[in-house]
């Protein structure tokens, strides 16, 4: 099988094909995330009478390590629908947790509302952490010209680093993360990489960005991630894995019961990511993530694959007038004129390889090996 | 009768906004354009944005920074912020504001009466800011609340009106981000003096306090902390009452 045909190729089960160059298929035709999925999920999440028991066991134990204390818990609060149902649900089961929100700039007003709809209804205290627009700014900016796909990488890690220091701060012991195995599962590396990895976002920062100190810009190396971990035993708790977590229904019980609203899109409820997954993704780098999306919905028995390829037919913005309007606010916002975005548009594309990074040498040595094996070069 | 307007207050500085605690320590509140973009999206009736400390830095006001903020603004959009001369008023207008405000020049009442004779009336504002002194009576002062005016308020203000300025804001720096409610007393003394519209600024908190102030003669209210930060731990969160809240609430 050459390289071409290889990429005309889609996973048998999944949608998953070959806008991710390391994908592999084995015999079947099924894709290394549908294995991995299935080698994974019982270790991930708990189902049934299980769940219910240990759900209760960890949710006594977060409110054991509040006793006495303002707040049991940390959650991160973005106004979509992963972290809003995560709020409900605890609250549900008698929780006290801090939200915490990362102001980045981009929030449309359809997060602030959803944000201050469910706070208000849920009665949650807020803090709001609003990095300096000029740092910030100068760092999306560097990424983009740095023409990786990772353009998202500096709002992802600044979230976990946010949680951390003000879990460490505060005391807090957990951290209630929305990240759930059942309809988010997959990482697909080519397209998104370094949530953790502070070594290449400043290696990024340092060749593009203007030379700004990123003291204001929340971040952390794999020493902090050690020191909150063990020393300090801040947990991390993906809730939803302890349920059977479905999207819509979940969507179903916010919009019922807090007014919430849903904003036409995976994390649309930022501006920035809009724009970013609706048209830099799919037209610079050819990536389309409702492609990653769906297939982990297939995988969890939340769409067919005939629902799914038809989702990806359609257009990956909600509308032409919304991206215009998007695109010209972009524009704005990063004080770019046409030509000047349209230049970065047409740059040859990137990979963190391409920079300094922590991903770890083995795992790219594996990675070849396994694409050898697949390709039948290196013998099993 | 006209709709009462409700109108949020920004500060910028530098090429952010903040927002200010009895005119002291400072709050940073994020890009300007995201707020404005949130606030058309909300419906605001109209926006204020004020370069706070433009005139005591002795700047002249920011005006591509103002054009970038007009541009994105659907609601009528007042500026205030190192205007001294019926130059800087003309290249203001000239960025697609609406109404521009004068503070710290507003003893020049000449200024206003050239003003208010070339761009009307009503899109000539002057706000004036109001610290109370120890033995209680309000004083005005300019260059964000560092100078004391010389003359007396009830003068200030009546030399402000003869000189045709369309509109009043009336700030109090003391109660200006506690949240706690309006400078009543202030609002009632200075509206049954004048006949042109006052915007009570400095206090709000929560719906109620734009009643009061209604009630004591303003004639619409303005915000900035009760707009911009939500909860105890005031987190940065952009907010603005609903059309139905706010019917309820000043009808
Ligand atoms: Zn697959």
């Amino acid at each position: 099988m050459n390289l071409e045909e290889n990429k005309q190729n889609i996973c048998s089960r999944c949608v998953m094909d070959g806008s991710d160059p390391e994908i592999t298929y084995n015999s079947q035709g099924v894709c290394n995330h549908c294995e991995r999925y299935d080698s994974l999920v019982q270790t991930r999440t708990f189902s049934g009478d299980v769940a219910k028991t240990e759900l209760s066991k960890v949710i006594a134990s977060i409110k054991a390590s509040g006793k006495n204390k303002e707040y049991d818990c940390i959650i991160g609060v973005s106004g979509g629908v992963d972290s809003t149902y995560v709020a409900y649900r605890i609250k549900e089961m008698g929780l006290n947790p801090l939200a915490i929100h990362f102001d980045n700039g981009w929030n449309s007003e359809l997060a602030v509302s959803n944000i201050e709809k469910t706070l208000d209804k849920l009665d949650i205290d807020l803090h709001t952490y609003v990095i300096d627009w000029d740092v910030f700014s100068d760092l999306q900016k560097a990424f983009l010209n740095a023409s990786t796909p990772d353009g998202e990488i500096p709002t992802d890690h600044a979230i976990n680093a946010l949680l951390f220091k003000e879990a460490s701060k505060r005391g807090i012991k957990y951290i209630i993360s929305g990240m759930n195995f059942a309809t988010e599962s997959m990482a697909v590396r080519m397209w998104s990489y370094g949530h953790s990895d502070w070594t290449y976002i400043k290696d990024v920062y340092k060749k593009f960005g203007n030379g700004q100190s990123l003291k204001p810009y929340p971040h952390f190396s794999f020493f902090d991630l050690f020191n909150w971990t063990f020393l300090k035993r801040i947990k991390v708790v993906s809730i939803l894995n302890y349920m059977d977590y479905n999207k819509d229904e979940a969507m179903e019980v916010l919009k019922n019961e807090l007014d919430w609203v849903y904003y036409g899109g995976k994390h649309y409820e930022s501006v920035y990511t809009r724009f970013y997954q609706g048209y830099i993704l799919p037209k610079k780098f050819n990536i389309d993530k409702r492609r990653g999306h769906v297939s982990d919905l297939i995988r969890a028995g939340q769409l067919t694959r005939k629902e799914a390829l038809k989702e990806l037919e359609k257009e990956t913005y909600p509308s032409a007038e919304m991206l215009n309007h998007d695109m010209d606010f972009v524009h704005k916002k990063f004080d770019y004129t046409e030509k000047e975005f349209n230049q970065i548009m047409k740059q040859p594309t990137k990979s963190f390889l391409e920079f300094k990074n922590k991903a770890s040498k083995v795992d790219k040595i594996k990675l070849v090996l396994n694409f050898l094996r697949k390709k039948g070069i290196l013998s099993k | 009768m006209l709709k009462t307007r409700v109108i949020p207050v920004l500060s910028l500085k530098g090429s952010g906004i903040i927002k200010t605690h009895k005119f002291k320590t400072q709050t940073y509140l994020g890009d300007p354009l995201n707020a404005v973009k949130i606030f058309n999206e909300k419906e605001v009736d109209e926006l204020v944005i004020l370069d706070i400390f433009a005139s005591k830095e002795n700047r002249e006001p920011n005006y591509s920074k103002i054009k970038n903020i007009a541009t994105e603004c659907f609601m009528p959009l007042a500026y205030g912020g190192g205007i001294k001369t019926i130059e800087h008023i003309k290249k203001v207008f000239d960025q697609g504001v609406e109404k521009v405000i004068i503070n710290s020049a507003s003893t020049n009442y000449q200024l206003i009466t050239n003003a208010a004779k070339i761009y009307g009336t009503q899109s000539i504002v002057v706000s004036v800011d109001i610290k109370k002194n120890i033995w209680g009576s309000h004083e005005a002062y300019t260059f964000s609340g560092t100078k004391k005016n010389k003359i007396s308020l009830d003068s200030h203000i009546q030399n402000i009106a003869k000189a045709g300025a369309g509109e009043l804001i009336l700030q109090s720096i003391d109660n200006d981000s506690v949240m706690k409610g309006f400078d009543l007393k202030l609002i009632e003394k200075v509206s049954n003096q004048l006949e042109i519209p006052i915007v009570a600024l400095g206090g709000a908190g929560e719906l109620n306090h734009f009643k009061e102030a209604i009630s004591h003669g303003a004639s619409a209210v303005a915000a900035g902390s009760m707009f911009v930060f939500k909860g105890k731990h005031r987190a940065v969160l952009i907010n603005y009452p609903t059309q139905k809240d706010l019917k309820n609430i000043l009808n």
